[in-house]
């Protein structure tokens, strides 16, 4: 009796480990980067028309060593990147002068130039943007999807990477560990 | 004197290997599953449908999406997947070998990008743990069908004037036979 006792217990846990597995819902897309702690890799992206006067043709991430900087990637085909853009920007106004740069890099989205440009134009983006036509940025940064912000310090390293649209709380919060 | 089986150990050998064959069923459920896979939103390849080498195709095979579940760059859809082909396919135009390629996205993604885990370390455990599963059940199986034949072989346990009688009851019938 105590035999079977054991071999049903044993079979109850591992037939409950088993529906766990099958009703657990999607996996959690919350890998840990690697990039953290490090230094943010350089990269150079070449800027939408708008942005050339001011920054040149191309941003590269060296030539502003010892910024604090919000490195920003988004695809025009995104819908969560459309719901953070404005907040981007109104940070990006609220922090320009305290010295953090931000930059956006459309990626994952080849070819897009014109739905680049509507999508900078309905938001109004100040800071930098450019096209990242071959994803080679984005696998940089390994990136899992989009939109995923980086938050680097004045060191050039990485401290934050948030996946998914950025919120207030996360923008307060890192943005002034980047300023310190 | 060996003990009869009763009817209860009879029973028992069903549910045993319905445990073990859970285990096992468990053990391959784990070895599919991605151990941890992303994304959101992920957008269909676009310009990146370039014939690869059969080599860079290899190599993809052994790399996960970054932005699929449970698929590898060599089959997904993904744009980045796309990406990742074709920044593989150049690598190796580049003169780099399979390994440096590997580890240049491993790099970046951890070992999280591999589709296998690496067979070092703790991952070995993920290995070890089908075989061991289908060792241990393999022994068990043995256990078990020896167990019942010792017990088909066994005399009943029965006091010695009972199987006389029984044993005389047969002899009577082989006559009448």
């Amino acid at each position: 009796m105590r035999r079977l006792i054991v071999v049903v217990a044993v079979v109850a846990v591992l037939a409950g480990l088993f529906l766990y597995g099958l009703f657990r819902g999607p996996p959690n897309r919350d890998v840990p980067s690697n990039l953290i702690g490090k230094p943010a890799p350089q990269f150079t992206l070449p800027l939408y028309e708008r942005f050339q006067p001011k920054y040149g043709a191309s941003f590269s991430v060296d030539a502003h060593k010892g910024t604090p900087m919000v490195i920003n990637f988004w695809a025009s085909w995104c819908n969560p990147c459309f719901d953070e853009a404005p907040l981007l920007e109104r940070y990006y106004r609220q922090y320009r002068d305290r010295g953090v740069l931000f930059v956006g890099v459309q990626t994952q989205d080849r070819g897009k130039y014109d739905a680049g440009r509507q999508f900078i134009d309905r938001f109004g983006y100040t800071f930098p943007v450019g096209m990242d036509n071959d994803s080679s940025i984005g696998v940089e940064y390994a990136l899992f999807g989009v939109p995923e912000t980086y938050f680097v310090d004045r060191s050039g390293t990485v401290v934050y990477k948030q996946v998914g649209p950025v919120t207030p709380a996360v923008m307060d919060k890192e943005l002034e560990a980047i300023l310190r | 004197m060996t003990r009869a089986a009763t009817p209860a150990a009879r029973r028992r050998p069903p549910l045993l290997l319905t445990a073990l064959a859970a285990a096992l069923l468990l053990a391959g459920a784990a070895r599919a599953q991605p151990a941890a896979a992303p994304p959101a939103t992920t957008q269909p390849a676009a310009g990146s449908d370039v014939e690869i080498s059969d080599r860079a195709y290899a190599i993809a095979r052994q790399l996960r999406c970054p932005v699929c579940t449970a698929e590898s760059v060599a089959d997904s859809n993904a744009e980045i997947a796309g990406e990742m082909r074709l920044l593989i396919q150049q690598q190796l135009d580049a003169g780099k070998s399979k390994e440096q390629i590997v580890s240049y996205f491993r790099q970046r993604y951890g070992d999280w990008i591999l589709l296998d885990p690496p067979k070092t370390g703790l991952h070995l455990v993920v290995w070890l743990l089908p075989l061991l599963a289908l060792l241990g059940g393999a022994a068990a199986l043995v256990l078990l069908v020896r167990r019942w034949r010792t017990a088909a072989e066994t005399t009943p346990d029965a006091p010695e004037e009972d199987l006389d009688r029984v044993r005389a009851a047969l002899r009577a019938r082989e006559d009448d036979a």
